[in-house]
């Protein structure tokens, strides 16, 4: 893999990590608590500031975590079967989101357990600091492991074969590219948006969005698959 | 409003309580305000939304948690669409 190639897989791991919505429907029932019961602007920026602060360093924790595991265990070349396993789990979560991402019913309900999405909903409300803002960013990222768990280890295995000064790099581009949905949020709410527009786009472009984030998922362990796993047999059987 | 009117919270696990009219009007202005609308206008609409909610339920003897919501998320569609969205939609934005 050159380094086009492997920033090319970061940064589509970081789409699809951008295109799951647990952090912007958390984020957007904060901004809506925080404005319904008058909070200032400046309040509400660092409320939805310390949020979106939580949930990127959650990520990168997360990412630089994966990568430290594969360097251990692996140096910088990452094995085939390890890969294989990543594809695997890529391709089996691009068809968890295809079919239950969302609930079947209105609004944007999440994939999540009743009970803890009724916690989260709670704690948001309940949210009056920027650092609780800031732990529920964490806890929002955490949440949703799940479905992180496949664009977060595809794009540590690919950060792994970088050199040191670029995987800082990447680990930067994965994170400011997972970020992008809520820093977008964090600037429309800034900026006096209405949050009925942001909550009606995501209701109207809900199943395309989940298509999207299932398609991109199962392209991703695809293009890997073939990359790393088949190309590697196909040398060591020319090998023979 | 001229009798109590009880009301049976969402699941019927916790006690009934008596219609509490304040409680409607914060909510429905934390929506209006959510979609920001001016603080005057939040509180205009929400007494026109627990007016026509109020007169909905004078005739009954018991309602539930749901039916104030819906009947006050159709009020509110008349008086702010906008709020009424965010209204109907907060708990099923996760």
């Amino acid at each position: 893999m050159n380094y086009l190639e492997t920033f090319a897989i970061i940064a589509l791991a970081g789409m699809i990590h951008a295109s799951f919505q647990l952090s912007v429907s958390m984020l957007t029932l904060l901004s809506g608590h925080a404005i319904g019961s008058k909070t200032s602007q400046a309040r509400l920026s660092r409320l939805t500031g310390g949020f979106v602060a939580g949930a990127m360093i959650m990520t990168t924790l997360i990412v630089s975590f994966l990568s430290y595991v594969a360097s251990v265990i692996f140096g910088s070349v990452v094995s085939p079967l390890a890969w294989a396993v990543a594809c695997g789990i890529s391709l089996g979560l691009a068809l968890g989101v295809w079919i239950f991402y969302y609930r079947k019913e209105r609004g944007t309900a999440l994939w999540v357990p009743r009970p803890m999405a009724r916690f989260l909903s709670e704690r948001t409300k309940a949210t009056k600091l920027s650092a609780e803002a800031f732990s529920l960013g964490v806890t929002s990222v955490i949440a949703e492991l799940l479905f992180i768990i496949a664009p977060a280890t595809i794009a540590s295995f690919a950060l792994v074969s970088l050199p040191n000064d670029l995987q800082l790099l990447g680990i930067a581009l994965y994170v400011f590219i997972a970020s992008l949905s809520l820093l977008g949020v964090y600037v429309m709410v800034g900026s006096g948006h209405k949050l009925s527009r942001i909550q009606r786009w995501r209701e109207d472009n809900k199943r395309f969005l989940q298509f999207a984030a299932g398609s991109a998922l199962a392209v991703l362990g695809f293009y890997v698959y073939v990359n790393e796993v088949v190309v590697a047999a196909v040398a060591v059987a020319g090998a023979l | 409003m001229g009798k109590a009117i009880d009301v049976v919270k969402s699941g019927g696990k916790r006690p009934t309580e008596s219609f509490d009219k304040s409680k409607l009007h914060a909510s429905i202005v934390a929506a209006c305000l959510s979609v920001r609308s001016p603080e005057g206008h939040a509180h205009d609409t929400a007494e026109r939304v627990c007016e026509t909610v109020i007169i909905w339920c004078e005739t009954k003897p018991e309602i539930t948690s749901a039916d104030i919501r819906r009947q006050a998320s159709k009020a509110l569609e008349t008086h702010h669409p906008e709020a009424a969205y965010f209204y109907n939609h907060h708990r099923v934005i996760m």
